[in-house]
């Protein structure tokens, strides 16, 4: 018959709840902050969205107006997105108005600096339904779109803007 | 209202999937009720948006959500008709009672938590997306999304699990709805646990040691609150789930004659894939220690046509993402002997930054350092089969992901790792918990007679250790 407490087994306890002890040790500090960083936001049916547009722009529920703006034109014709190269918030700002802008087809540039006039000046203006800037400076030769918050403006090219 | 129809989607689902189970099972095993709701939710999941997919490919619109919810239905008239048994219930000790109000209670923070966070930016922008172009266009990916380049961020060879899931939900709620999306998140945790505590029971014998493992989960930052967590709206933590139940029930099925977890091993491989890319590596593993498990408990030759469902399944999504002449992806460079041959150099950083990773205390927490004293633990039972097994599930994968950023063709491959290697880990975490079950528990050694059958312990025998009432069924 072998003792019920043996050496093996003390050592394997003490082990074992040393490690849970250090695990917790370690964890609750970061669970406590992960967990209590943020307060509870607004739900419906674009909430990710709008929080997203929220922190890039600081407007506040603009996921709604986007999609209306780009619902409104043509949609066989492109959205063209420019976005910075150096800039995060610009890239992920692109990539949302790209979400936002089903169902037209959408073509993402992202170039160096802040001018995209290159870029615009090789474009066909009869295949664009619109020209979005995500943290860029509009060209002056362009008239002025809807601005969303500080860092977005999307411009419908009209017959106007194309002649 | 909102609440009702998402009710609704849910129990669709866990009907499909408990139709299935009973038809996996066959009355042969005895299952708890927590596994009984674990193994729906997964089947289910798998089932639906598979059905999603491959009616999609006739029909859209109203038609769609009909057809499939008829299916649903039928498999749920066959789940009442054939019903799995469970063991008879016994009395809880004090030790369970405690741990499983300390569970509830993270789960109760982990729904809370994931309805404060928005969806990630994965979550959006690789997997909800889908769901949403799909919603709006009659419930089938619209031809153009496969080829158009400015939406390659969003990854459209990626399978369609998860955000055919969704779907389901936005079918049952009449619109596209980002904050519901997140509901079925958190229920994968849910699932987690509860397949925890399931498999704790079987490996260990005794539900307090799961009931801890499944309370431990909890405190893995990676898995509860850092960036692509079970919260986030990821695959990753998913596919996790997947595959603690793929190599928990190929455990339990190295067990000769027992055909049920076997065919459930069979079904959870399958979907592999279809959660989540990376998924295919998990599947050649699953199945690679699934071929072993066959040959070296020698079945008949017929056990291989398990491996076939996922092979349809892998087949067929990529025959599907041809014909709609689908971007390819551009995260990595075609894997070939000159690719590797040229990016050899890379393995030592590679491996640094591996091992980087696993002493990440603010990610990780002391999770790995656990796991590793687990493996130590383990080590001595290495001529059991089903221990060499679970040692491989844990470690193979993780060589994988390793090779595989060889082939990374970002400028900085080491950004590459930066920003992935912790999801790609937490895919085999699930099974570092089920090694730490085997490694606390310790029954070989501790009542060798009573647990060893030809040298290898046994599923059934653990079981009817603590449930008298199996033996006697």
């Amino acid at each position: 018959m072998t003792p019920r407490f043996s050496y093996g087994r003390i050592a394997h306890v003490v082990l074992w709840c040393g490690l849970a002890v250090a695990s917790l040790w370690v964890s609750i500090p970061k669970i406590y902050s992960g967990a209590t960083q943020y307060p509870l936001r607004p739900s419906g049916p674009l909430h990710t969205c709008d929080s997203y547009l929220k922190f890039a722009t600081g407007a506040s529920g603009a996921s709604k107006d986007v999609i209306s703006i780009f619902h409104s034109m043509t949609v066989s014709k492109r959205i063209i997105i420019f976005t910075r190269k150096d800039d995060a918030f610009s890239s992920g700002l692109g990539m949302t108005t790209a979400y936002l802008a089903s169902p037209h087809l959408v073509r993402l540039f992202e170039i160096n600096g802040t001018h995209p006039d290159i870029e615009l000046s090789k474009l066909n203006p009869d295949e664009v339904a619109a020209v979005v800037f995500c943290r860029m400076n509009r060209p002056a030769w362009l008239p002025a779109g809807k601005v969303f918050g500080s860092g977005l403006e999307v411009i419908p090219m009209s017959e106007k803007v194309r002649r | 209202m909102s609440a009702l129809a998402l009710l609704a989607a849910f129990g669709a689902l866990l009907v499909a999937g408990y139709g299935l189970l009973t038809l996996l099972v066959r009355q042969d095993t005895r299952f708890s009720l927590t596994e009984q709701i674990a193994f729906s939710w997964l089947l289910g999941t798998g089932a639906v948006s598979l059905l999603l997919w491959i009616f999609g490919l006739l029909v859209h619109g109203a038609l769609l959500p009909a057809l499939v919810g008829i299916v649903c239905l039928l498999l749920g008239f066959v789940g009442w008709r054939r019903m799995v048994p469970r063991p008879l219930r016994r009395k809880r000790n004090l030790v369970e009672i405690f741990l499983g109000i300390i569970v509830f209670l993270e789960i109760a923070i982990v729904f809370y938590l994931s309805f404060v966070h928005t969806l990630g930016w994965d979550g959006l922008l690789n997997w909800e997306i889908k769901a949403r172009y799909a919603f709006a266009n009659g419930g089938v990916l619209p031809a153009t999304y496969f080829s158009d380049s400015g939406r390659s961020f969003s990854h459209p060879e990626y399978p369609l699990a998860i955000p055919f899931t969704e779907l389901w939900l936005y079918f049952w709620l009449g619109e596209a709805d980002q904050f519901c999306a997140k509901t079925i998140f958190p229920i994968f945790y849910v699932v987690g646990i509860f397949l925890l505590v399931a498999l704790g029971k079987r490996l260990a014998g005794r539900t307090w040691i799961g009931l801890l493992m499944a309370a431990f989960l909890f405190f893995v930052p990676q898995i509860t609150v850092e960036v692509g967590s079970a919260i986030g709206g990821y695959a990753d933590f998913p596919l996790s789930v997947f595959y603690l139940a793929t190599i928990g029930c190929l455990f339990c099925a190295a067990e000769q004659g027992n055909a049920a977890f076997f065919r459930l091993y069979a079904a959870c491989l399958a979907l592999l894939p279809w959660v989540k890319r990376d998924g295919v590596i998990l599947w050649t593993v699953a199945a690679a220690c699934g071929v072993f498990v066959i040959l070296r408990t020698k079945r008949s030759p017929l056990f291989f046509l398990g491996f076939l469902p996922g092979l349809l399944i892998i087949c067929g999504w990529h025959f599907y993402l041809s014909t709609k002449h689908a971007l390819q992806p551009a995260d990595f460079l075609p894997v070939n002997l000159e690719a590797l041959g040229s990016h050899l150099y890379r393995i030592p950083p590679l491996l640094s930054a591996f091992l980087a990773e696993f002493y990440n205390l603010p990610t990780w927490s002391l999770f790995w350092f656990v796991v590793a004293v687990g493996v130590v633990y383990l080590l001595r039972r290495m001529r059991d089969p089903r221990v060499l097994v679970l040692l491989a599930a844990l470690i193979v994968p993780i060589f994988f992901y390793l090779l595989i950023y060889v082939f990374s063709s970002w400028p900085s491959y080491l950004d590459h790792v930066g920003l992935s290697i912790s999801r790609l880990l937490m895919h085999v975490a699930p099974v570092g918990f089920l090694i730490t079950i085997l490694a606390v528990s310790r029954r070989r050694e501790k009542n060798p007679a009573r647990v060893r059958e030809g040298g290898v312990v046994t599923c059934i025998m653990a079981g009817s250790e603590r449930t008298p009432v199996v033996e006697l069924a």
